[in-house]
């Protein structure tokens, strides 16, 4: 059975290419879900069920580590796997983005079967 | 610190893995104030232990070209995709720039992108700022990418 996954980013341009690659590295998604921020993707996470997120970090309203954070919070939620996808991959960042649950990183630029090689093991 | 090596390497690689499009680039040289027309400029801000700002300059028809590459569909004229899009690859560039710079991530923090753009306008920053340029060329058409940017203590 396909999953479902929420891209978060305030780029459209990068949702719609995040979801491309994910097309093509060949995961089984029967949805991809969208928000522009993480107000937004907490939203959308309490609406639906949701398998893998993957998420910017530097956003506005609520950035890719304040969603974690309030994520956290949320029995109902704190356990869907979180996938950073940003040009913020320094490991200070990382490492704190890790210290509120996110299981990985994917650096932009990336490819699809970066893509794959990071979210396989978490579906 | 080689900036213009900097500017190419990680110009080449988002055109190459995220666009797959391969860019030649041509030797760096300084931009002065001259005007940018029917073009558009994604920006973004560096600031921290080196400030300054990475631009990328194209002209509407390559970013047109640019955009609907890096959308896998046809886009016709500078919408709010273009726009989009070419603050990405600026915000693209300034990451790739940053993580050469500072691999570590907590020296440098980027601002989020901002795209201009019109028939004719001017783009500058900071005034004692090393400034460097280096031109692209795509499909027969130019680009640049420029950076200007001044190391604190």
């Amino acid at each position: 059975m396909g999953k479902t996954v929420l891209i978060v980013d305030d780029s459209n341009t990068m949702r719609k290419i995040v979801s491309r690659a994910l097309r093509q590295a060949g995961i089984d998604f029967d949805e991809i879900l969208e928000a522009g921020d993480g107000q937004e993707a907490l939203a959308v996470l309490a609406d639906n069920q949701v398998d893998v997120v993957l998420s910017d970090i530097n956003m506005p309203n609520m950035n890719g580590l304040e969603f974690l954070k309030a994520k956290a919070e949320d029995p109902a939620i704190k356990d869907i796997p979180v996938v950073m996808i940003s040009t913020e991959t320094g490991a200070d960042i990382i490492n704190e983005a890790k210290s509120y649950g996110a299981k990985g990183a994917v650096k932009k630029p990336f490819t699809p079967e970066l893509i794959n090689a990071t979210l396989g093991p978490l579906l | 610190m080689e900036y213009a090596k900097i500017i190419i390497e990680s110009t080449r690689e988002i055109f190459s893995s995220m666009i797959m499009l391969e860019v030649t680039s041509g030797d760096p040289f300084q931009r002065g104030h001259e005007k940018l027309n029917n073009s558009i400029s994604g920006l973004v801000g560096l600031a921290g232990t080196i400030k300054g700002m990475l631009a990328i300059h194209l002209p509407d028809q390559t970013a047109i070209t640019v955009t609907s590459a890096f959308l896998g569909m046809g886009v016709e004229e500078i919408d709010e995709d273009v726009r989009d899009a070419i603050g990405e690859l600026a915000n693209m560039v300034a990451g790739n720039i940053k993580s050469a710079l500072d691999p570590k991530g907590s020296d440098i923090k980027l601002s989020m992108p901002s795209a201009v753009y019109g028939e004719e306008y001017s783009v500058d920053c900071l005034a004692h700022a090393q400034s460097i340029t280096v031109p692209f060329e795509l499909e027969g058409k130019t680009f640049l990418v420029e950076l200007q940017i001044r190391e604190e203590g």
